[in-house]
């Protein structure tokens, strides 16, 4: 691929004797949005895990921008660029919308004790300037009138809008979103594409998402990758891998006519 | 694991002759045994519920107190009054089953709520106690030949989960009860304390068993007692708690789950 | 101090008031760490107990063992109880909840089983004796300065403000430090670790700072406890402290630093207001009725009221 912002290779994670992840390779185009999909059990989510640093995987490659990740913290992966949401989202719902979005803003020298020593008079300017540019990006979400609510007053939908502001706060190079339409209401659910059409046009942004509805794959991805059994079983645009045989048989007996 | 502990004696008799090595090992052996029965006790109620039940060490003080008032008090013979401690005990944790730990469950209580309700309790107990028997030390006259049954492999088939919860904490208290009895016999002097001084050593067996595996916590026991008393032919008997306790650090540090049980880090 | 009926007007021994006063303070202080910990990073820390008895006999050591002065020994003391929290936590705090509690608690009893058998150190439970010559002249001041106003037979007060005013202090630099970019990341990290982490946030660091804090917190304690008794000795700083300090802090309620000198002194009012109850108990008998009431504080709170006095509904996120 000319030019990958992330790729996977050989990657490999077992649980017990289970081999959840069992040879993976793929690699996500700069600036795509990219679809990866698969029955149940695939190991969607787990590679997830692995690409975030929430799992350590055995063995394989994992790279942002050239650079390895493999077994990299959490912290350290969502610093150099890469972050993502959870299937169960996780605002954080004892701390208020403006909070939470104030949290996520990188580079806080008020964050460590240290910094604060050494910026005694200058972090609350920061913190300003942290707090017009969480407005903005809840401005653009609307939810801005809900800043001062606390999170966990939010409905699911207002949640998943939270979590997703919330990453992009970050400033995020690739950005990982784990079934972002699950549970949410079909009107709100195309919002969410629409952010993520324009983020990417906007910024540049690549998104890597996991998804079940094929409707939605085939309408928004420029790219899939198909997993099943913990392998890549199939690559490439939406219309090339829906007709793989491969792909159809493994959605056998789940989804095939979906996929038909 | 037999075979290293058998390694280790033969060095212990070749270094510090037969005499001191076999007493130690003989000690290791009966502290062995009581921390293996309390430690299996913390283990299926782990293994079950997923508690740690820092109020399991005064199990065994509230056992050997229930048989010191069995025995001394009502002059019934020391068989009769360790069944009495056993029953006793057992029934206490049942008791606590209904009244505190079912209703907190039904709350859906959250586990750093659990954890200090079992140190409140734990206080409760130990304190009970020493209120009910003051603090002077007592004895308990145990006659050592006595027969000292072991509940081996308890079969939970009951899909009755109510059921099987009560039957965990029944075994749980007799076998605390019980090890509390053998302590008083072994170490001859009780006081309101020991059990929660014993406990960390009980969470240390444990561990080192693999939390939730009552065959590990037998093993982790019996391996923890050895240790302390082995230790004690080189350096100052005084250090025995601290090495107990240095084996539970240096299993937390290395290998949580101990030699069989569950993942412990995050 | 003597028991005594239920008499009409307990207040008017305000000596004996005054010493439970110290006494609370010692422990609120002391708690504060243990809600930096608990309340605000989500760690439970059951060996609060080693760490301030580390901070008094490292205090002790230097000044009576090697005559450093007080003003060099106090901040060289705290920054060994704050190592003692680094070296404790960069293992624990990569525990499960309640193996980290487990491993804390194993921390606390080597150290005090450090404390009772290193007797050439520590002077095993004969203790420590002499560390407070500084603080007796100061006292001697303070007291003078009472004088001039009548009050100087009141000998508690000087140690009484100082512990409250060192509470007041604390209290202030720990209300500051949650409202800061720091103070959040740490009550993210409370909440939801993962989140915190895919945000950028390492969770493992902060808990060592949240731990090493509360040492020095604990060292403060120690240091204030050592002057209230003029000696240091292994029994006082025992697990059954570190569990009073639980009670206290679940009874003025997680995730408030305030709540901590409400339940300290609503509890040892309780505790010490019992000696005007005529029992017929023996002295270690009443001790013991004591210590079952905080056990049963501990268990009535988290059954029935688990956010305590002040705390927060919405803040009670409890950790398993």
């Amino acid at each position: 691929m000319a030019d990958a912002i992330f790729t996977v290779r050989d990657l490999v994670k077992s649980f017990g004797g289970l081999r959840a992840v069992d040879g993976a390779t793929f690699e996500v185009a700069r600036g795509s949005i990219t679809a990866l999909i698969g029955p149940n059990g695939a190991g969607k989510t787990t590679l997830f895990n692995l690409a975030t640093g929430f799992i350590k995987p055995d063995r394989g490659a994992i790279e942002l921008e050239g650079h390895s990740v493999f077994g990299r913290a959490p912290h350290t992966v969502a610093r150099r660029g890469m972050g993502r949401t959870f299937q169960i989202t996780k605002a954080l719902a004892a701390m208020t919308v403006l909070d939470n979005m104030m949290l996520a803003a990188p580079d806080q020298p008020a964050e460590r004790l240290i910094g604060l020593a050494t910026h005694a008079f200058t972090w609350r300017r920061q913190e300003r300037a942290i707090r017009e540019r969480a407005m903005e990006l809840l401005e653009r979400f609307r939810l801005a009138s809900l800043a001062n609510a606390y999170a966990g007053t939010l409905s699911g939908g207002q949640r998943k809008l939270l979590e997703f502001a919330r990453l992009l706060m970050t400033r995020p190079r690739l950005v990982l979103l784990d079934e972002p339409l699950a549970g949410v209401n079909p009107v709100l659910g195309q919002q969410i594409l629409a952010h993520v059409h324009e983020l990417r046009t906007e910024q540049g942004i690549t998104f890597l998402f996991i998804e079940h509805d094929m409707e939605v794959v085939m309408n928004n991805a420029d790219s899939v990758i198909v997993m099943a059994f913990g392998k890549v079983i199939a690559s490439g645009l939406p219309s090339e891998v829906r007709r793989d045989q491969r792909v159809i048989d493994a959605y056998l007996g789940a989804h095939a006519e979906d996929v038909a | 694991m037999v075979g290293a502990t058998a390694i280790v004696v033969v060095v212990l008799i070749a270094t510090k002759g037969y005499q001191p090595a076999a007493q130690a090992t003989a000690n290791g052996l009966v502290s062995g045994t009581y921390f293996a029965l309390g430690a299996v006790g913390l283990a299926l109620v782990f293994g079950v519920l997923r508690l740690v039940n820092f109020a399991h060490g005064d199990f065994l003080t509230f056992g050997a107190y229930s048989a010191l008032l069995a025995n001394a008090f009502f002059n019934l013979p020391i068989i009769v009054a360790t069944a009495i401690a056993v029953a006793a005990t057992a029934v206490l944790a049942a008791i606590l089953e209904l009244a505190v730990w079912r209703p907190m469950r039904a709350r859906r209580a959250g586990g750093l709520q659990l954890l200090l309700i079992a140190i409140g309790l734990a206080f409760v107990i130990r304190n009970g106690i020493q209120i009910a028997a003051g603090t002077e030390p007592r004895t308990l006259h145990v006659d050592i030949t006595s027969a000292v049954s072991f509940l081996g492999g308890i079969r939970l088939a009951g899909i009755d989960t109510g059921r099987v919860i009560i039957a965990t904490w029944l075994v749980a208290g007799a076998l605390a009860g019980l090890a509390g009895v053998l302590v008083a016999a072994a170490v001859g002097v009780l006081t309101p304390q020991f059990g929660f001084q014993l406990l960390l050593s009980l969470f240390a067996a444990t561990i080192l068993g693999g939390i939730g595996n009552a065959y590990g916590a037998l093993a982790g026991g019996l391996l923890l007692g050895l240790a302390q008393e082995w230790s004690t032919l080189f350096i100052d008997p005084r250090w025995k708690l601290a090495v107990g306790f240095a084996i539970l650090i240096l299993t937390l540090l290395i290998r949580p789950n101990g030699l069989l049980g569950r993942p412990a880090l995050k | 101090m003597i028991p005594h009926l239920i008499s009409i007007a307990p207040f008017g021994h305000l000596d004996f008031w005054l010493g439970v006063g110290i006494v609370a303070g010692i422990y609120a202080i002391f708690t504060l760490g243990l809600q930096l910990n608990v309340g605000f990073t989500g760690i439970v820390n059951l060996g609060q107990a080693g760490f301030m008895a580390i901070g008094a006999y490292a205090m002790a050591i230097l000044i009576v063992n090697y005559g450093w002065s007080p003003w060099l020994a106090l901040p060289v003391a705290t920054l060994v109880a704050m190592l003692a929290g680094v070296i404790v936590g960069m293992p624990a705090v990569r525990l499960r909840g309640d193996y980290l509690a487990i491993a804390t608690i194993a921390a606390a009893e080597i150290v005090q089983s450090t404390a009772q058998n290193a007797i050439n150190l520590t002077g095993g439970n004969n203790g420590l004796l002499g560390f407070d010559a500084a603080w007796q002249t100061i006292q001697i001041w303070a007291l003078g300065l009472l004088a001039t106003i009548g009050l100087g037979q009141m000998d508690q007060i000087p140690l009484f403000a100082l512990t409250w005013i060192t509470f007041g202090a604390l209290l202030v630099i720990l209300f500051t430090l949650q409202h800061t970019p720091w103070g959040r990341v740490l009550r993210a990290i409370r909440e939801d670790e993962d989140a915190a982490e895919a945000l950028g946030k390492n969770a493992y660091a902060y808990k060592i700072q949240s731990l090493a804090l509360a040492a020095a917190i604990g060292a403060i304690a120690g240091y204030l406890l050592a002057l209230n008794i003029t000696l240091i000795y292994p029994g006082t700083y025992s697990a059954d402290f570190t569990f009073i300090g639980f009670a206290i802090l679940v009874l003025g309620g997680l995730g408030s630093y305030s709540g901590v000198a409400l339940g300290s002194i609503l509890l040892w009012f309780v505790l010490e207001g019992a000696r005007f109850i005529d029992l017929p108990l023996s002295a270690d008998k009443v001790a013991a009725l004591r210590l079952l009431i905080v056990g049963l504080v501990l268990v009535f709170i988290m059954a029935l009221r688990p956010q305590g006095i002040l705390g927060k509904r919405e803040e009670m996120v409890l950790r398993g």
